[in-house]
């Protein structure tokens, strides 16, 4: 090998790294041209279709107030990896971040990034002592909701058998919060034995593996109620394929795979926490309080909603337009629909963010 | 060339390669984005890095010997809940500290007798143990949180500068890991403990046919990983001050990279501590890199893929030329 053919191999190597790598920082064309502000959003994972929703509608705001979003998360829900991911966002020189905190070995490090002046919103995972604003649903009630509309399906306070409860993420807060709520309203029926919560994983498929076991394990149960995105759609076709259940399935959230589980009828109930507004309200929250100079560093709740959808009933959040299922469907698949939908939303509870910002405690009231 | 000129020629370091990956890296970030390589963002990036580093460094034993650990970040959770559990029961915070890094111990223990015992691969022993440990952890945990209480850390002087509550020039950490880095490397290189394991790695057999006590040495090994896995949980319960059900998780993908970007083989019989510590800082460049430039999420997985080709790529194009020119 010769040192000219040497170098020319390090400096081929080289050029393509800095382009791979410089792909979107160099081809944007925002850099230099304008001073606009930064705002980082750091999701707990990557390719999972309800965060995906709540990422579509941080991007919906970050073009509605003409700032720059960096998105970024990583690729399984782990704190480190997620505070880490804050951190050096935080290091780059963003004008603020919004984050979920699936962890309490965040809350630390967030809090010194805060006091070092740079504002950080939660949302969908709360922290709790983050000195920053939280935008989420009501977790404990919402899980008192979902157990209330499963048990009315299965014979109100009368019902006997076995309720399934999966939970894709033990220890994970809000989801924690959920699951008190739901066995809160089980346990209003005392024939009601509940199997669980057992965990489902959040993966797709190992999330539908461990419905069909659970199924299999208890073949005459009355429901199977999960807590994450995945749930509903796994509950669906895990009944579909055990052609003698007639559980009853309910979950959360209104990706795509739940909403046609609800609409063939294997699945039932699906709580939706209206991802729209956790993703446009936390960076409408950073640009006003950077831009007009509002302080935020301190805890605060702003409730996101909860949807409540059945394949017959569709009840949104903040007294919104009455939506038909079929219009819920056409919504979940198109951005343009879901902005022009949520539009009263943004013009009004999102953009009087401040009056809607209540103590942290009403959370898990 | 002649003898006299390779008497000359100036013997690199065996991590010269990994070094000059890095470096290539930090120049292209750092000529992008200039914040990059201000002193402060380059100590306190490497400080979030630096446990997995410090796991790099030990994963290196367990390489070198031919072996392969899959349950050190649950070792390392466990540890953890194990130190801050007790904390929160009244136990005197060095006594807390003491019982994790023990546990860490005894987990790599039964890792170790498991495997000699049952005489089976370390990596199928710990597939089932990775998955005890985390089940144990999120039984003593109750699938929460654990938090040992604000004044538990902030009274201990040990967690108060491990926790940044009192400002050192460089973060402490990094100090401390670079130290354990120095004992492992030396512990490698230096030792008869170290000999034998790079020459079980080498060839078990001809190990065992010499005298030397394989089976022994491996428990020995996986207890060290094990105690160096504690010694993570409680760098992080310090640094972070708290431990989660997920802490650790996700650890293995990026400290056997950074070993083997480091220049460690997986098939044993070599290992370099410090090429691992490279390793473990390219990881973290390239973590970091995306995020100084802006790449969006959805291509970040892709972007470190090839970013890794790439290190691996420089490193060894270094490895190729100083081996023909030795």
């Amino acid at each position: 090998m010769t040192i000219k053919s040497r170098h020319s191999r390090f400096s081929a190597i080289a050029v393509v790294t800095a382009l791979v790598f410089s792909a979107s920082a160099v081809a944007t064309p925002a850099q230099a041209a304008q001073k606009r502000l930064t705002i980082g959003f750091v999701v707990h994972v990557i390719g999972n279709p309800f965060i995906q929703q709540i990422v579509e509608a941080a991007q919906m705001a970050a073009r509605d107030l003409n700032v720059k979003l960096l998105v970024t998360g990583p690729a399984g829900a782990e704190g480190d990896a997620q505070l880490t991911a804050v951190q050096n966002l935080a290091a780059s020189g963003v004008d603020g971040i919004a984050t979920s905190v699936p962890a309490a070995s965040m809350v630390k490090g967030l809090n010194t990034i805060i006091k070092a002046g740079t504002p950080i919103v939660m949302f969908n995972g709360l922290g709790e002592g983050v000195n920053g604003p939280y935008v989420g649903e009501k977790s404990v009630e919402s899980g008192r909701l979902l157990g209330k509309m499963v048990l009315e399906k299965i014979g109100g306070t009368t019902a006997k058998g076995d309720v399934i409860v999966g939970n894709c993420y033990p220890g994970f807060p809000v989801l924690e919060n959920r699951q008190r709520g739901v066995l809160e309203s089980l346990a209003k029926a005392s024939g009601v034995k509940i199997i669980g919560p057992s965990d489902v994983k959040v993966d797709s498929a190992a999330n539908f593996a461990a419905w069909q076991g659970l199924l299999a394990a208890n073949p005459k149960a009355l429901a199977m109620v999960g807590l994450c995105a995945p749930d509903v759609e796994s509950i669906g076709k895990v009944n579909a394929a055990a052609k003698s259940s007639s559980a009853i399935g309910g979950g959360y959230d209104l990706t795509i795979g739940n909403l046609e589980a609800l609409a063939n009828g294997t699945a039932h109930i699906s709580l939706g926490q209206t991802p729209f507004v956790q993703g446009y309200l936390p960076v409408q929250v950073l640009v006003d309080s950077i831009r007009n100079k509002i302080k935020i560093n301190k805890p605060g709740f702003l409730d996101s909603g909860t949807e409540i959808v059945t394949a017959t009933k569709v009840i949104e959040p903040f007294g919104s337009a009455p939506l038909t299922f079929k219009a819920l469907q056409k919504m979940s698949a198109s951005k343009a629909v879901t902005r022009k939908y949520y539009d009263p939303i943004v013009k009004g509870y999102i953009k009087d963010w401040q009056k809607n910002l209540k103590p942290i405690a009403d959370e898990s009231a | 060339m002649s003898a006299g000129a390779k008497s000359r020629r100036v013997k690199l370091p065996e991590e010269a390669s990994v070094i000059f990956a890095l470096l290539v890296l930090v120049g292209i970030v750092g000529a992008l984005r200039p914040t990059f390589l201000k002193p402060e963002n380059l100590l306190n990036l490497a400080a979030s890095y630096s446990i997995s580093a410090l796991l790099a460094g030990c994963i290196v034993y367990l390489l070198s010997m031919g072996e392969i650990d899959l349950s050190f970040g649950w070792i390392l959770n466990l540890s953890a809940v194990v130190a801050g559990l007790s904390m929160i029961a009244g136990v005197p915070v060095w006594i807390a500290i003491i019982l994790g890094i023990g546990a860490g111990g005894f987990m790599g223990a039964i890792n170790g007798v498991l495997t000699v015992v049952m005489r089976l691969p370390l990596i199928i022993v710990t597939l089932g143990t990775a998955s005890i440990f985390q089940g144990l952890s999120l039984i003593s945990n109750k699938s929460g949180s654990v938090v040992p209480t604000e004044k538990k850390l902030t009274e201990n002087i040990f967690f108060r500068v491990l926790g940044g509550d009192i400002e050192t020039p460089v973060p402490f950490i990094l100090i401390f890991v670079v130290f354990a880095f120095l004992v492992l490397h030396l512990t490698l290189h230096k030792t008869r403990f170290g000999y034998r394991i790079l020459a079980i790695g080498s060839n078990p057999e001809a190990a065992r046919l010499a005298g030397i006590p394989t089976k022994k040495i491996k428990i020995l090994t996986c207890t060290l990983m094990g105690v160096v896995s504690g010694i993570g949980g409680i760098l992080f319960l310090g640094f972070r001050g708290a431990v989660d059900p997920s802490t650790g998780a996700n650890l293995l993908l990026p400290v056997v990279a950074a070993a083997i970007i480091g220049g460690t083989p997986l098939s044993g019989g070599a290992g370099t501590v410090w090429g691992s510590l490279i390793g473990a800082l390219i990881v973290g460049v390239i973590g970091v890199g995306i995020v100084f430039l802006g790449i969006d999420a959805v291509w970040s997985t892709l972007v470190t893929g090839l970013v890794i080709i790439f290190a691996i790529g420089v490193d060894q194009i270094v490895r190729v030329r100083k081996n023909r020119a030795s």
